[in-house]
């Protein structure tokens, strides 16, 4: 048989995919996370008890007093378990996974069920979809989706799709004949057979099939926790590295409760919103009589239940929300209330500016209103002085007449971007093209077309009347009039199909940050020099507010500030740009103690740490330590770090896709040696922290006389002929069997047992707790080692190799991202000692004080910070 | 106004290459032989016409092509050749559109197994093809209510189909029926689920209704009593052909075959006969010779015995003119009963017409 390499297939298929239709996964992710982030937040939102209550409330208008009170009791014994949040975030997964499983598999059950032909060619499809293992489709949705919600939503979603579409089939084709017949014997046009006869037949089935998607997709979503959805399967996963049964049932148990409230709920539902489940379930209700157990609030009541707790939890949010503004800390409350107006004019940077503005501002406890304006009242409103200030005041050329006419009743505060230009630019992938020079006989190439703006704008006159004569392109080249979206929409395009275009822009501007594009050069110098982005107040005002006067006289901005907070608004779309500032200023952490400093400010932060890092980490002892004593550390120097809890393939696709920034954790050359080989190109290599590692066989001591690998031999009754090993596939694991055994000739006497880490350790603690001759496949350093009194067995003939060394891995673009760092850590060890005893700390701590743990430890161990980041 | 329905030459085969099989049909093969390759034909080269207001009866057994004859009249299925015109329109000329409007507004049909929509109300089902016509919903109700009054279930209209038992449903099956003002209406086998008592009950309400309605009915059983009950005219099926149409009498008193004899063997023929079908009309014109009772044409069967059992001869049968069209001898009423028309054998034992004497008593 010639070997047909499916498998290259399908990595071919993947790299096309990955490199061509990258756009239409940035799409899906975009609505999946956007859907995602909407249901979460307004899960988070309110005060867990009262949500409880809104349950609750669900629970006894669609089942009874009972279920309301369990429903009730079950969540708060969620919240008692502090799971709350991450139960909330495993529900909003689920309600996403479920909502696009029923967008599309009803539809897809519809049309499957009216052609036999259709049903032929999705039945396969749904048991590819529901028998292809988890793992196969988790990584890939990594690489397109990146880590994270997404991920997860269509891991479930592939996984939840099929029983929506076969009981939606199943529903309609089970609807009975006659009385399809009867339908289409009274006239009824197939579509309103569908709608008044079939599908509300089909109902209980299809409620049945929704009930079953949202099962699967719970399931679904705690493997999904491999890939970093966080979430109830995040802790189940890290229970279960650790072997730690408590929190591994604590969380089970909470999406047991989960399960069971969204199955009961789905159910009643079903009777509920089916003419003939209600009917039944009246007449069940009216045979039993009213009993308070069973009795059920109207619909009407159940609504205004639901709603009062809604509102009763927002007015909480809000009042939260106001209480936290007026609470701003003494020392940081400048404003103390006071009214500042700013304007505005709705250009890109003009918002970005003025809403950050607003945002540090109201941080500093002042009250701020932002109003648009069109550029001409604005000025006007600043003269009248009924705005305080604005901050998009391009000066000195573009609004010399305002100023003119103005500028007496202003005052100027500086410029805080001088780096202006307007130009044409292409796309990065245009080679050859990197001046307006370039552009002579290439007209073919853009379709002679060059994509402008308003023909009213002033880059457009000077475009037509000056730059196309003096570079002489205004024979071959046409300027398509157009509009600011239209123009922008056209790059989007062209860009997402890897089309030359040709566009006019400006900087700064947030497409430069979307997208990589080229500035053509303007060797002549016919575009002009570029004007300042000015602030500008009203006059008296810097007299007035000395503080903020001060604040905007020293603004500035970079390039990539701007654009990245340009683009950020721009995806928060209108309403959200406050929002979006906030998010933004997370991920430039000092910034507003920067831009408005208070006396006694503590020493910002090096300019590499207003990024958080994403640090992936497995729930090993080592990577637990060292990467919460890092968070330590680094959160000490003012950077701050996301952890990530994950599994060994998903961190090294994570580093190589760029969505997560570093690892502490990899063992190489040998342990993880396939995952490295594999992403090598797109990984740095930080350097060891911590050697000498050793793979080796264990047996417990309680074994005598079995001290080496060679005490093994003839000794295979004693250990059941079977050593315990983890996942296949791992170096260590191909070691043992390709090397290992053959070399001390155990091969014919031993069988390695394939399984998985939890499985070996469950395996050691249950033979070792009966004091059963045991041998296992383990590491050092393992915690295993402390717990349990261990034998390494000897390699004499030095077959596992020189030890692995621990070592810190990270996406190729980390050095020059984050050259402090960088450094920082390639300079980075630690002792055995050193580990063993923060080890133990954390062990002795308890399961999420790992934070307190690394700060006792580290008050004995003064030295260390110093010591990691030196300054 | 009820009109008259005509199907001409109709044609079903169902199967691969239908079209070749009915070529092959009109050349003389039978059901048989086009099994063989894998056509079936339900229906072969069926033809009648039902005048305005009457009521047509298909009988056959099941796998007869009844039910199919019978959708192909509204389009459910489509012929594989042949015409079906109602009302002087083509029916088999129509698209789906058109075939959808004339189902809602000219045919509507009964069904074997009620068919009433399990997740609407008593009322909500009468109306259903008014729903379909797109009446507006207070007009709607009132002529679903008007016609489940019709059907003797006023006061029900709010009930659902599974609190009704069976004959009550069946009448709101009628109800959704006659609610459309429909000219022609289909019942397939629509009293065959209901047991004997309601059947009877259903059928004399049919017969009642009819009086005053005056629709085309084409109904399909599998019950010849119910088919000599109900039908103005009757159509025997087998195999796929009709083998005979005709009044009930006529197929009682003339079977066109073996097989309609062996079909009418069981029929209560006394339910079925009148003095007008049983009566020697040899003995014609002029007037009764004595005042005895007399029967008329049509006399039933069982009240003529009566007449028989109090008049000493043969009973004179008249028609409206009081003019002599027939004499029923005594001998001749046990005849049909006992299907037997031959002459009557000599007794060899003394004492002859002792048969009469003990019919006389009786």
């Amino acid at each position: 048989m010639p070997r047909i390499p499916l498998g290259t297939w399908v990595n071919d298929a993947v790299d096309w995919l990955l490199h061509h239709v990258a756009w239409l996964f940035d799409f899906f992710k975009a609505v999946f996370t956007g859907t995602y982030e909407g249901i979460n937040a307004v899960l988070q939102a309110p005060e867990p008890l009262l949500l409880i209550g809104i349950f609750a409330v669900i629970a006894f208008w669609l089942r009874g007093t009972v279920a309301g009170v369990l429903t009730f009791l079950g969540f708060a014994f969620i919240h008692s378990m502090d799971l709350w949040e991450n139960a909330m975030v495993t529900l909003a997964l689920v309600l996403v996974a479920t909502i696009i499983a029923l967008v599309v598999s009803v539809p897809v059950g519809i049309w499957a069920a009216r052609s036999d032909r259709v049903s032929g060619v999705v039945r396969p499809v749904l048991d590819f979809m529901q028998t292809l293992p988890a793992m196969i489709y988790l990584i890939p949705a990594i690489l397109f989706f990146g880590t994270g919600a997404s991920a997860g939503i269509v891991a479930t979603l592939i996984f939840a799709l099929a029983p929506g579409v076969r009981m939606t089939e199943l529903g309609i084709r089970q609807v009975d004949k006659d009385l399809v017949e009867a339908a289409e014997a009274f006239g009824t046009t197939p579509r309103n057979t569908l709608l008044r006869v079939q599908l509300p037949l089909a109902l209980p089935t299809v409620m049945a099939g929704v009930n079953q998607v949202i099962m699967l997709g719970l399931s679904m979503a705690a493997i999904a926790g491999m890939v970093g959805t966080g979430g109830l399967g995040g802790d189940v996963n890290e229970a279960i590295g650790q072997l730690n049964v408590g929190l591994g049932s604590e969380a089970g148990v909470a999406i047991v409760i989960l399960a069971i409230y969204l199955d009961r709920m789905t159910n009643a539902l079903g009777t509920q919103v089916s003419p003939l489940g209600r009917r039944a379930a009246a007449r069940a209700r009216s045979l039993q009589g009213l009993k308070i157990w069973s009795y059920r609030p109207r619909p009407a009541v159940a609504v205004i239940g639901v709603v009062a707790l809604a509102l009763v939890a927002g007015g909480m949010g809000v009042f939260g929300s106001n209480g936290g503004s007026a609470a701003v800390a003494g020392d940081k409350n400048v404003g103390q209330g006071k009214k500042i107006t700013i304007g505005y004019i709705p250009w890109d940077e003009g918002v970005a500016s003025t809403f950050l503005w607003k945002e540090i501002l109201e941080q500093r406890g002042y009250e701020v209103e932002a109003k648009q304006f069109e550029a001409g009242p604005l000025y006007t409103s600043l003269a009248q002085g009924t705005v305080d200030f604005q901050t998009d005041a391009w000066l000195p050329t573009t609004h010399e007449q305002y100023w003119k006419k103005y500028g007496d009743r202003l005052e100027d505060f500086g410029a805080w971007y001088d780096e202006t230009s307007l130009e044409l630019a292409v796309p990065a992938y245009m080679k050859d093209i990197d001046s307006l020079d370039d552009l002579k006989g290439k007209a073919d190439l853009f379709g002679g077309r060059i994509t402008g703006i308003e023909s009213s704008a002033g880059i457009m006159s000077l475009l037509k009347n000056q730059v196309m004569g003096e570079y002489g392109i205004d024979k071959e080249y046409r300027v398509v009039d157009s509009s600011t979206p239209a123009m922008l929409a056209e790059l989007k395009r062209a860009y997402a199909k890897q089309e030359p275009v040709l566009v006019t822009l400006w900087s700064p501007h947030w497409a430069y940050s979307d997208y990589d594009l080229k500035k053509l050069e303007d060797p002549k110098g016919v575009w002009g020099e570029g004007d300042g982005v000015h602030t500008v107040a009203r006059q008296g005002f810097a007299d007035d507010d000395p503080v903020v006067g001060g604040w905007l006289k020293n603004f500035s901005m970079t390039e990539e500030q701007l654009t990245s907070l340009e683009a950020e608004i721009n995806q928060a779309g209108k309403g959200g740009q406050q929002d979006a500032v906030r998010t933004w200023l997370k991920d430039h952490p000092g910034l507003v103690e920067k831009l408005a400093p208070i006396a006694a400010e503590p020493a910002a932060a090096p300019a590499e740490a207003k990024r958080p890092l994403n640090v992936a980490w497995f729930p090993w002892d080592e990577c637990i330590a060292v990467t919460h004593l890092w968070k330590n550390v680094l959160e000490q120097r003012g950077y701050k770090l996301n952890l990530k809890q994950m599994e060994v393939g998903p961190v090294y696709t994570g580093l190589a896709g760029g969505d997560l920034d570093l690892n502490f954790d990899a063992w190489l050359p040998h342990a993880q040696k396939n995952y490295w080989e594999k992403s090598k190109d797109n990984l740095t290599d930080l350097g060891t922290w911590y050697e000498p590692t050793s793979l080796e066989v264990a047996v417990p001591s309680y074994v005598k006389d079995v001290t080496s690998l060679e005490d093994l031999k003839g000794k295979a009754d004693l250990f059941d002929g079977k050593i315990i090993g983890i996942e296949a596939g791992t170096g260590q694991m191909s070691l043992l069997h390709n090397k290992v055994l053959p070399g001390y000739g155990l091969d014919k006497e031993y069988k390695v047992v394939d399984g998985s880490t939890p499985a070996m350790l469950a395996e050691l603690k249950r033979s070792y707790a009966k004091k059963k001759p045991v041998a296992v496949v383990l590491w050092s350093p393992h915690w295993a080692y402390s717990e349990y009194e261990l034998t390494k067995l000897k390699d004499d003939k030095k077959l596992f190799g020189e030890g692995n060394t621990i070592r810190t891995v990270a996406n190729k673009k980390f050095p020059e991202q984050y050259p402090q760092l960088t450094e920082w850590i390639k300079n980075f060890r630690m002792s055995e000692d050193e580990l063993g005893s923060l080890e133990s700390v954390i062990k002795k701590h308890g399961q999420g004080h790992e934070a307190d743990a690394v700060t006792a430890w580290l008050k004995d161990h003064p030295d260390m910070v110093g010591r990691m980041t030196p300054r | 106004m009820s009109a008259r329905l005509e199907a001409e030459h109709l044609y079903k085969v169902f199967g691969r290459r239908p079209d070749q099989a009915v070529e092959r049909l009109r050349q003389g093969a039978d059901r048989e032989e086009l099994r063989s390759d894998g056509a079936t034909a339900a229906v072969i080269d069926a033809s009648f016409t039902v005048e305005p207001g009457e009521i047509f009866v298909v009988m056959g057994l099941s796998g007869s092509g009844k039910s199919t004859l019978l959708r192909m009249l509204n389009g459910l299925l489509e012929p594989t050749a042949g015409h079906v015109r109602f009302g002087g329109q083509d029916l088999t000329e129509l698209g789906d559109q058109g075939l959808r409007e004339v189902r809602s507004r000219k045919i509507s049909m009964v069904f074997q197994h009620f068919a009433l929509f399990p997740h609407r109300s008593v009322r909500d089902n009468a109306g259903y093809g008014l729903e379909v016509q797109g009446v507006p919903r207070a007009e709607r109700e009132r002529r679903a209510d008007e016609a489940l009054a019709l059907c003797g279930l006023a006061g029900w209209e709010k009930s659902w189909p599974d609190e009704l038992s069976g004959g009550m449903q069946q009448r709101v099956g009628l109800a959704r029926a006659l609610a459309t003002d429909a000219d022609l209406l289909l019942m397939d086998e629509s009293f065959s689920a209901l047991d004997p008592l309601i059947r009877r009950d259903m059928q004399d309400q049919l017969i009642e209704l009819q009086k005053s309605l005056k629709k085309t009915i084409v109904f399909i059983t599998h019950d010849l009593n119910e088919a000599m009950r109900l039908g103005d005219r009757i159509a025997v099926m087998r195999d796929g052909r009709i083998v005979q149409i005709g009044t009930a009498q006529d197929i009682l008193i003339r079977p066109a075959n073996d097989y309609v004899a062996s079909f009418i063997q069981d029929v209560d023929r006394s339910r079925v006969l009148t003095a007008g079908a049983v009566m020697d009309t040899d003995v014609s014109g002029g007037e009764p010779q004595c005042r005895c009772e007399t029967a008329r044409p049509a006399t039933p069967f069982t009240e003529l015995c009566a007449i028989s059992a109090r008049v000493p001869h043969p009973v004179s049968v008249l028609d409206d003119d009081g003019r002599m069209v027939g004499v029923v001898p005594a001998r001749r009423l046990i005849g049909f009963l006992g299907e037997e028309d031959g002459d009557t054998v000599a007794c060899d034992a003394p004492g002859d017409a002792g048969s009469e004497k003990v019919m006389t008593r009786a």
